[in-house]
């Protein structure tokens, strides 16, 4: 559902005055961001923005203990020896780059083009970074470990928050309950060993795509944010059969580029 | 993997990470307009991560299971269900579609 000016419920499309109530998930968010200077595309506030509450952290714990096995099962079963396991989980830091090493190292390719494809991979990484530090405010050191600990639930959730402080208060209790599973499912992951079988007769593996879709859910109600999200998908999809892994993620964020394009040339069509 | 590999990931991990954070960021921030971009670009890039765990084998695209799954999580968070439901019904279902395959 788009969201117009006159939808807001002050009437206003922008009200400074109000305050986001951490406490308060139903609260209707009508607040557009402060920083913005120029609300015009009145596409910065959602219609409810998304603070989680309890459950919400307890299942985000969930998602990245399941991450964490898959992980560390995928370390344990290429040979890497329990001690680089969790030393990879705390200072590479990303599911996906480890994965993307083991994907070439098992395909017989080059530990150069292994650590290329997983530099590759955790380039998405980056791209959340620049959003999250378009909003975080805090000092240097701060926003550096803000910047280490992006992924994808907490800087989806910290950039739908309209307040500064909401910002860095939702990014680190996220930050927290991811922190909590990412660490528990890597060291289940070595202890147990082969369970990926299991794992997939649980439908583990629909937990993640499943928890990334509802953490979206509140842009995918904004029509731009839809779009981004359709564009980001197809471009996906139709990328992965022709580019190497890493690459097709990479693209999707060309989804979000479009729809920003397409938004300003509808909002330049209906401004009189 | 060994250690220098494992320096050598966590080095370009951090490094794009840190980036993003102090190069790309300030930049978005300081165009009110690109504000608007930063919103979009983690709907875009999850939806990537998204497509790529669900419809993938390698580099082939398939629909299994987890399709059913996602669609299900789909219909629940349209429908606000709370965040625990919707990937309690997508390992179900996908669970429940492998059992019976």
């Amino acid at each position: 559902m788009p969201q117009k000016p006159d939808t807001e419920p002050d009437g206003s499309g922008r009200s400074p005055g109000h305050r986001c109530n951490p406490n308060n998930p139903s609260l209707l968010a009508d607040t557009a961001p402060l920083s913005y200077p120029e609300p015009t595309l009145s596409t910065a506030a959602t219609p409810t923005t998304p603070v989680p509450g309890a459950g919400d952290y307890a299942t985000f714990t969930f998602a990245y203990f399941a991450v964490g096995v898959t992980v560390s099962v995928a370390m344990v079963e290429a040979g890497v020896s329990a001690a680089r396991t969790m030393t990879a989980a705390l200072l590479i830091y990303s599911a996906t780059t480890q994965l993307a090493y083991l994907a070439v190292q098992a395909a017989d390719g080059s530990a150069l083009v292994g650590v290329l494809s997983g530099w590759l991979v955790a380039s998405r990484f980056g791209i959340l970074a620049s959003s999250l530090g378009s909003r975080y405010e805090g000092p240097p050191l701060e926003r550096a470990a803000a910047a280490v600990n992006c992924f994808d639930p907490n800087v989806a959730l910290a950039i739908q928050q309209a307040e500064p402080d909401n910002v860095r208060r939702v990014f680190w209790r996220v930050t927290a309950s991811l922190m909590i599973g990412w660490w528990t499912g890597c060291v289940v992951g070595i202890l147990l060993g082969n369970v990926t079988e299991n794992s997939a007769a649980l439908g583990l593996d629909a937990v993640f795509p499943a928890a990334l879709l509802a953490i979206i859910g509140a842009l995918l109600r904004r029509r731009d944010g839809l779009t981004a999200a359709l564009l980001g998908a197809a471009i996906c999809v139709m990328a992965i059969p022709f580019t190497p892994g890493g690459v097709p993620i990479l693209l999707s964020a060309l989804g979000a580029a479009a729809a920003f394009l397409l938004a300003r040339k509808t909002s330049t069509e209906d401004a009189p | 993997m060994s250690w220098l590999i494992i320096l050598a990931l966590s080095a370009g991990v951090a490094a794009q990470r840190l980036s993003g954070m102090f190069l790309a960021g300030p930049l978005l921030a300081q165009r009110s307009r690109l504000a608007v971009l930063a919103d979009l670009l983690p709907a875009a890039v999850v939806a990537g991560v998204i497509v790529q765990l669900t419809f993938t084998i390698g580099d082939r695209v398939v629909i299994d299971e987890r399709a059913a799954g996602l669609a299900v999580a789909g219909f629940l968070v349209w429908r606000r269900a709370p965040l625990a439901l919707v990937v309690a019904a997508a390992a179900l279902v996908t669970a429940g579609l492998r059992f019976i395959t």
